[in-house]
């Protein structure tokens, strides 16, 4: 990740801060509405831009801040959920078999968390693929554009990834 | 691992995709370098490739509920909170304990977003009349009723116990056991049916065996309540059904689900007590693909998939058990079998079972060997086109929606009387009605000639299904009406005219004048004429139809829809200020709410109308404000959206910014033909404003393919006579004058003048228009006395119908100012070209080249009068 000049810094705090507001309105506004990165980016944009009057040089640039900005505002709210599970005054909840999964949301996203920073080792490219496609909603077209590769790399690249992702994860 | 190893993992990963799985491993490692251990990685991704991964889900799915933040009381009521023991797409589930009685019981809590503060009491009085269900297979509620703080809780029979499907592979229940506890759980669904409440929700997970052998049912009835509650809510898209490998094609499409939707899914269950398997596979696909497998796919017959993992069990692992299993069932059997779960699955819930009583008796002709009554499917029922994502509240929609309630009264009082028999008829009525809703929405395919004949025929397979039911006059007064509206859509006049007479003069029969639904007839029968072009008779009948209209109050859908019907027929005939007049009343008691669909119609007619009057700006404006309701009603691809954007794309055009305008034309075009098929009058509209901007950029060759296929339209469904085709002739012609053929211009723009004459009279601004392009082509020859001729006969039009600084009458003074330059007679040029000129120029965006004709031809005619210092002016 290059450097952060300050404008960038106030431009990721910005984004930060309006998905972190739009996403905590979803759950709140329609019960029917899940978390879709891709509409939340582009209201957020649509935010920043008019009221910050700093516009990124381009929106995909935006979409890469983005990407990351939703990603640390998902995991924060994992980590605050878990937390709070650990700490509440009901039982830890029980695997039946009967009702639903056993791990909650908040686990499978600090794992996923975790394993894209051990993919990031290996490679950071796959893992910034990653975060953008999967947090930031971009598609394969813009995701190649920021990574400066093929569509068909990329391709390859998610292949071998989510196949990697899969097999790190398994236990969850 | 390191970055390095990843990259050879990777490398090999990728080149044994190709290789078959049995010599994978020998493939690797040839290629390994004495690294075994990298063999048993690359390996191990491979199997990793075939599952599924966290990132193949949307991030919602994943992350959705990560920011909840409801904690678990400690009591509920008399009950005391023991353990969360599930999380539902609705809400927590806890066991808890009444001391006092030392009973155990389940109790659900409801999230808070899924209820409004406005519907919990009345959630929570339905629940207490679902308590009413009594059965030994379902789980009964006992009580329901909300925390201090508002939010509704069930107090439900706690059942300990696994998924049915679980429960069946953990025991190894064989197929004939499968069966019978497959039928209890029909019998459940019947009860409920026979009590008039649909589960809508069903599956395994909702069905839980208890240790003795039992199922029970969870969740009855909850899905049905509230989705009814948001479907009479402000317009939104369907709910996302959290489990769409249960999920009927009609729920699907967002039709309301019946009886049969429960079939469907106890089909889906049937199938995989069958085979261990899901129907379908959606762990790879978008929520968009694997609705279209819903709606498309046949899954792989259950003997098929049975026989497979009989046969693969015995090669794998040598085990006999499944193909022991298998081989015990006949071939006979098995083929029953696949009819059983065909018939509880059809995507036509016609052809499905209509009801569990149904099912449960070819489950037991079955379970006897006696013949099934159900028929083995030939083909799937295929109406793709109609089996659409719904779009709640189309405005068309609606209209059906309004007049087909008059139906669904008249069949559910039949329902009281009844039931098996009525629960049939309404089946159909709702296919009718799913059928006409469906008959305008968005869509991929386009509808060609035989399918437009496929439409009609079942539309009028729908009329005559009702006649034969006996319906009541105004139910028939109703359809009729309907039906009528939809032939006119798809361009069929005729039909469209007996229909809407038909409707009128049986509404006027039985209500008398002064009604709403007459009013209705009579507004539709207007708007019928305009696409007819019979504009007399479309502002008689509107006016009448506003009359009728009268005694209802401002705010009555019927006085507005009336008023932007006169404001419409007004604009049509070039009355601008009048027109602007009517819709600006119409507009305004709608314009309080929220978007609604007359608000927008009459606010889309008011663009329109300021945009033929030459305000551009407020056109602009207006077509502005209303696209994203246009949108957001509608949704994306709804013709409406086109239009819109034609509109915005003709305000380009006029302001000269051709490829602007292209860029609005080119989408508009592909949803329209998308929508209505490439034979539809609305597909040549849009093709002929594309055509114009081609023309304009130059680009002949695309321009007059674009325009021929217009006109071809436009002359089949319209006749040769139409102002439409005399639209598109007008666009020839002027293409034909860019390309210097004189000859086909004028006669080009001789046929436009003819038609819009007998179609408009003398005073309307077309026909002004028609006759300047024709005057041009003689100013091009030469021949300026003729020129002359023709510009002031255009004036004398304009100056009855547009204001006396449009941008037309400005550019045809202009037009007119030259040909008297070249005749010479420079006075009377001077006034014009300077008149023109001043209009041309005031324009916010003026065209330069008419600036620069109109220069050009001042100099010339100063330089004429000999004041050279005025000539200098003009420089």
């Amino acid at each position: 990740m290059p450097v952060e000049s300050a404008a960038l810094d106030d431009l990721f705090t910005a984004t930060y801060e309006e998905l972190r507001r739009l996403a905590a309105r979803v759950r709140g506004r329609d019960p029917g509405e899940t978390l879709n990165p891709t509409a939340l980016v582009n209201e957020a944009y649509l935010k920043l831009a008019a009221s910050l009057n700093m516009v990124p040089e381009s929106r995909l640039h935006f979409k890469r801040i983005a990407a990351r900005a939703m990603r640390q505002v998902l995991v924060e709210a994992a980590r605050r959920r878990s937390a709070a599970r650990r700490a509440g005054d009901y039982a830890a909840i029980t695997f039946d078999d009967a009702l639903d999964a056993p791990v909650t949301s908040a686990d499978k996203l600090l794992a996923l968390d975790f394993a894209l920073k051990d993919l990031a080792r290996l490679s950071p490219r796959q893992a910034l693929m990653v975060e953008y496609r999967f947090f930031g909603g971009l598609d394969l077209a813009e995701t190649a554009a920021l990574l400066d590769v093929s569509e068909s790399t990329l391709t390859r690249d998610w292949r071998a990834a989510r196949a990697w992702l899969a097999r790190e994860l398994s236990g969850t | 691992m390191d970055a390095q190893r990843w990259e050879r993992i990777q490398a090999l990963f990728h080149q044994v995709l190709d290789v078959p799985p049995p010599e994978r491993r020998a493939f690797l490692a040839a290629r390994a370098d004495s690294d075994e251990q990298i063999v048993d990685e690359v390996l191990a991704l491979l199997a990793a490739d075939a599952r599924t991964s966290p990132v193949d889900r949307a991030l919602g799915a994943v992350a959705g509920d990560v920011f909840e933040n409801s904690t678990a009381p400690a009591s509920v009521g008399p009950y005391r909170i023991i353990e969360k023991i599930g999380q539902g797409g609705m809400g927590e589930v806890y066991r808890a304990r009444r001391d006092d009685l030392g009973s155990t019981a389940a109790i659900k809590i409801l999230r808070d977003a899924w209820i409004s503060p406005a519907r919990r009491d009345r959630f929570a009085r339905e629940q207490r009349t679902l308590a009413q269900l009594h059965h030994p297979n379902i789980t009964t509620l006992y009580d329901a009723d909300t925390l201090p703080d508002g939010t509704p809780y069930l107090i439900m029979e706690y059942v300990a116990g696994m998924p049915l499907t679980v429960h069946c592979r953990a025991n190894r229940l064989i197929i004939p056991q499968r069966l019978r506890l497959f039928r209890d759980v029909c019998l459940a669904v019947q009860y409920a049916h026979h009590h008039a409440i649909i589960h809508r929700d069903l599956k395994p997970s909702n069905i839980l065996v208890t240790a003795d052998g039992v199922p029970k049912l969870l969740d009855f009835g909850i899905s049905k309540r509230i989705e009814s509650d948001a479907a009479a809510d402000a317009t939104r898209t369907a709910l996302r059904l959290m489990t769409p490998a249960y999920a009927a094609p009609e729920q699907v499409r967002g039709d309301p689900a019946g009886t049969h939707t429960d079939v469907y899914a106890l089909g889906v269950i049937l199938y995989e007590l069958l085979t261990d398997t899901l129907p379908f596979d959606f762990s790879r696909l978008t929520p968009q693909q694997a609705d279209a497998v819903i709606l498309e796919q046949d899954p792989i017959k259950p003997s098929v998939v049975a026989r497979r993992s009989a046969s693969a069990g015995a090669a794998f692992d040598g085990s006999r058990e499944a193909a022991a299993e298998f081989g015990a069932i006949s071939r006979a059997a098995w083929a029953e079998l696949d009819v059983l779960c065909a018939a509880a699955m059809h995507k036509d819930a016609r052809q499905r079972y209509h009801t569990v009583d149904a099912l449960i008796r070819d489950l037991d002709h079955f379970l006897n060997g006696e013949p099934l009554d159900a028929r083995a499917p030939t083909f799937v029922y295929r109406a793709g086109k109609f089996l659409r994502r719904h779009r709640a509240s189309a405005a068309t929609a609606a209209a059906v929606v309004l007049t087909i309630a008059a139906l669904v009264t008249f069949y559910t009082t039949r329902l009281a009387r009844a039931r098996d028999a009525a629960l049939a008829q309404v089946a159909s009525t709702q296919r009718i009605q799913s059928f006409l809703l469906n008959l305008f929405e968005g869509g991929d395919e386009a509808f060609g000639p035989a399918d437009t004949l496929r439409v009609i025929s079942l539309v009028d397979r729908g009329l005559s299904e009702v006649r034969v039911l006996n319906t009541e006059p105004n139910v028939q007064a109703s359809l009729s009406h309907t039906l009528g509206g939809i032939y006119q859509k798809l361009g069929q006049y005729e039909r469209a005219d007996s229909l809407l007479a038909a409707a009128f003069a049986q509404r006027q029969s039985l209500f008398g004048a002064g009604h709403p639904d007459v009013a209705q007839s009579q507004i539709a029968l207007g708007l019928l004429r305009i696409d007819q072009a019979r504009f007399d008779d479309a502002e008689r009948l509107i006016r009448d139809g506003l009359q009728s209209a009268e005694r209802l109050p401002a705010s009555h859908p019927v006085k507005a829809h009336a008023l932007w019907a006169l404001g419409r027929v007004l604009q049509e005939r070039g009355k601008y200020e009048e027109a602007i007049t009517v819709l600006e009343n119409a507009v305004r008691p709608i314009q309080d709410g929220p978007p609604s669909a007359e608000g927008v119609t009459a606010l889309t007619e008011l663009a329109n109308t300021h945009f033929y009057a030459g305000n551009y700006e407020a056109s602009d404006s207006l077509n502005r404000l209303v696209l994203p309701m246009v949108k957001q009603i509608y949704g994306e691809r709804h013709p409406l959206v086109a239009d819109i954007m034609i509109n915005l794309g003709a305000i380009q055009f006029q302001a000269g910014r051709l490829q602007d305008a292209e860029a609005q034309y080119r989408p508009a075009v592909d949803i329209i033909q998308a929508f209505y098929g490439p034979w539809h009058p609305a597909t040549a509209a849009g093709l002929t404003m594309l055509g114009r901007a081609l023309v304009h950029q130059e680009q002949f060759d695309e321009a007059r393919d674009t325009l021929l296929r217009s006109l071809a339209i436009q002359e089949r469904v319209n006749g040769p006579s139409h102002p439409r085709v005399a639209s598109i002739l007008n666009e020839l012609g002027n293409m034909a004058l860019m390309q210097d053929d004189a000859a086909a211009a004028e006669s080009y723009f001789q046929r436009t003048v003819a038609i819009y004459r007998s179609t408009f009279g003398e005073t309307h601004y077309l026909l002004g228009i028609a006759t300047a392009n024709l005057a041009s082509v003689y100013l091009r020859a030469q021949q300026y006395a003729r020129a002359e001729q023709l510009f002031r006969d255009a004036l004398r039009v304009y100056s009855a119908s547009l204001p006396a600084d449009h941008l037309d009458v400005g550019i045809t003074r202009i037009k007119l100012g030259r040909a008297l330059t070249r005749q010479q007679r420079y006075a009377e040029a001077e006034e014009h070209l300077r008149a023109g000129h001043d209009i041309v120029a005031s324009q916010s965006d003026p065209g330069v080249s008419w600036l620069t004709a109109a220069r050009d031809d001042l100099r010339r005619v100063y330089e004429g009068l000999n004041q050279p210092a005025k000539a200098a002016q003009w420089r």
